[in-house]
């Protein structure tokens, strides 16, 4: 059930992408993509929920728990965010973004049953695998808004900035400002827990999974310090921030398809 | 009587060229007199703004052409311009041509009312130099109607926008609202005025003017709400600029990468727009390579400019009928003006004639008056054709009268 469920979200996420990037999202009304976005939200709530009634319920630590959880925290923080921040012309991206966090999560699900098993919780598994998620979300989205800055940015060098439809510089600069500030508030208190969560499991708190997450919160220190300490603007932050979520999804993914941490 | 005209546009020259082919407003009259000092030239005018320069001339010599494009190349360029880049335009494609510019057909930025005034100057400054005789005066002031009609008749002056007004929807491209950005206007002439008007009615609240003459900056900032400030403050205001929009003339750039790597180094990455409406370009091309300066010439404009023509697309026909129409008018007055004076001297000799006839049978019956007016108007010509007739030299005459005054179309009461 549950996996029909996720499977479900990610056809709509996918179905979503398809019609922003193919210019048909208007044929089903105004506002379209939000509309299927909305929907496969809702849908992957669901599925979620399936998660908490099996027994025993899948852990939300679980690698694609947690990969279905981030996909899921993208397109919610997008549908949700107010008008100054949700971009022009950002939904496909978004939408593209859940799927591609979504469908490994769904084909990973059996091992996140089998996880089950033997998954050992604490009161701290829950508070980290949202904060970090929340976190990793937020930090997704200043990434796309960091990429759009850099795209208009060398649109409007070149002077072709028109005809790439993007909002304008200095959108896409806030979009990046509050998503990295928030996200990166998130992800430090993520890491945080997540290191309670080790002590508490009496695991090495400076084990493979740990040290990469310390690793990847390091390099955000440079966007953060620069766009939210400093107030510096311009194309250097935005390449910190899209740097910064590119380490980040590898160390993640790298170190949990490795098998190391808790 | 020819007319002719030589010049170089925005759609044949770039702007590097454009800037070395450039006359200043106050030298029009100038180049005009000395166009017409030069033989064969009988009246000249010239039409320069920052998208052309254009000389018209009246002669009647055929060697017209050859001195227009001697006076381009030699009195006001260097001779950088390729020959590709300067056309050369004769008779009724003068005509045509010169309507179309009047109306904004030709510009840039489709339908904009700057270059109204801009043709209105020219044809000003020819007056003034006393190169402009009766068959430019005449066409210009054709122009002007057609111009006129375009904009009433067609709607293309109702959704106009000036090259200024480009400049400020490429500002949207950078900064979401105008409110809190600082604009600093480098000049205080016209087009300046058009920019800031932009600007205002975009939401821009704080404006710096800065200009050579500190009291144009200080009339033109009182009107628009905004502060005045010499050249000499010119780095300092940069600092501050969010956008920094460019219209003064100038023999080289005023702004260069040494300036603004200075004034940079406070902004913090903060993206700076600058717009050089410059003819010569008042903004060094390098500025473009610095981060954060996004640098817009005219000649950048013209791709947002595209797709405003594409919109009034519709409108532009109508218009063309309107050239059509006025050029045809213009055109028979030409043919017809080497015999204005023999009409204009005819009208006068029967005015005369009616008005002594009229004050001789002052009182008479009225019908006797008609009988009386029209015996003394025809009796000159009727004697003549009579004496032609009895020697049986011509039936000219007699076919003549009968076409001019349409006796073959009268019918009997």
């Amino acid at each position: 059930m549950t996996s029909l469920t996720h499977g479900l979200a990610s056809a709509l996420y996918l179905f979503a992408a398809f019609l922003g990037w193919t210019g048909r999202s208007e044929r089903i009304g105004p506002g379209g993509i939000r509309l299927v976005v909305a929907l496969a939200v809702l849908v992957h709530a669901a599925g979620f929920y399936g998660f908490h009634l099996q027994e025993p319920p899948v852990p939300l630590s679980s690698f694609p728990a947690a990969l279905s959880l981030i996909g899921w925290g993208v397109a919610l923080a997008w549908l949700v965010s107010p008008r100054g921040l949700r971009l022009r012309a950002s939904g496909p991206w978004v939408a593209t973004i859940a799927a591609a966090f979504t469908i490994p999560g769904v084909l990973g699900l059996e091992l996140a049953h089998q996880a089950s098993e033997n998954e050992d919780l604490s009161r701290w598994s829950h508070p980290h695998v949202l904060l970090a998620a929340a976190g990793f979300s937020l930090l997704a989205l200043a990434s796309l808004a960091g990429l759009g800055y850099l795209v208009k940015e060398r649109g409007l060098k070149r002077r072709r900035a028109w005809q790439q439809g993007l909002p304008s510089l200095e959108s896409l600069d806030h979009a990046e400002h509050v998503t990295l500030a928030l996200g990166f508030a998130l992800l430090t208190l993520g890491v945080l827990t997540g290191f309670a969560w080790t002590v508490s499991q009496h695991i090495d708190p400076w084990n493979k999974h740990v040290l990469s997450m310390l690793a990847a919160w390091g390099v955000y220190l440079v966007p953060v310090g620069a766009r939210v300490v400093r107030q510096q603007r311009g194309p250097w932050p935005a390449r910190g921030v899209v740097i910064g979520f590119l380490f980040l999804v590898c160390s993640y993914i790298g170190i949990n398809l490795v098998g190391a941490g808790p | 009587m020819k007319l002719s005209m030589v010049g170089l546009s925005y759609r044949t020259a770039p702007v590097a060229v454009r800037e070395r082919y450039a006359v200043a407003p106050g030298q029009l009259a100038e180049h005009d007199a000395k166009l017409v000092a030069q033989a064969p030239i009988d009246e000249a005018a010239l039409l320069s703004t920052c998208n052309r320069t254009e000389l018209y001339g009246v002669s009647a010599s055929d060697l017209a052409l050859e001195h227009l494009h001697r006076f381009l190349r030699e009195e006001l360029g260097d001779g950088s311009a390729a020959p590709v880049q300067v056309y050369e335009l004769r008779g009724a494609d003068v005509v045509s041509h010169l309507f179309r510019v009047a109306g904004g057909l030709d510009s840039m930025v489709l339908g904009e009312a700057q270059i109204l005034g801009q043709v209105k100057d020219a044809y000003r400054s020819a007056v003034a130099a006393q190169s402009c005789g009766p068959v430019l005066g005449r066409l210009f002031q054709h122009a002007f109607r057609a111009a006129k009609r375009i904009r009433s008749e067609t709607g293309l002056g109702g959704s106009t926008v000036s090259v200024a007004r480009v400049g400020v929807s490429l500002a949207r491209e950078i900064f979401e609202d105008f409110s809190g950005k600082r604009v600093l206007m480098l000049g205080a002439g016209e087009m300046a005025e058009s920019a800031l008007r932009g600007l205002r009615e975009a939401g821009a609240e704080q404006i710096a003017v800065v200009n050579r003459t500190l009291g144009a900056a200080v009339e033109l900032a009182a009107r628009h709400g905004g502060s005045a400030h010499s050249l000499d403050q010119l780095p300092d205001e940069l600092a501050r600029a969010d956008i920094a929009i460019t219209s003064v003339q100038v023999d080289r750039p005023l702004i260069g990468p040494a300036e603004l790597a200075r004034a940079f180094a406070r902004r913090r990455g903060n993206p700076l727009l600058i717009v050089d409406l410059g003819i010569p370009r008042n903004v060094d091309p390098a500025v473009a390579g610095l981060d954060d300066v996004y640098l817009y010439d005219l000649d950048d404009l013209e791709a947002t400019a595209e797709r405003g023509r594409l919109q009034r697309a519709a409108a532009v026909e109508a218009a063309q009928s309107i050239v059509s129409h006025e050029a045809g008018e213009y055109l028979r007055w030409l043919e017809l003006a080497p015999h204005a004076p023999t009409l204009a001297q005819l009208r006068r000799r029967l005015e005369r004639l009616a008005l002594a006839e009229l004050e001789r049978l002052r009182g008479e019956d009225p019908a006797r008056v008609a009988e009386a007016l029209v015996a003394k108007l025809l009796h000159p010509p009727l004697e003549r054709l009579r004496g032609e007739l009895e020697r049986g030299t011509s039936r000219y005459y007699a076919d003549a009268l009968r076409d001019l005054f349409g006796l073959d179309e009268e019918e009997e009461p």
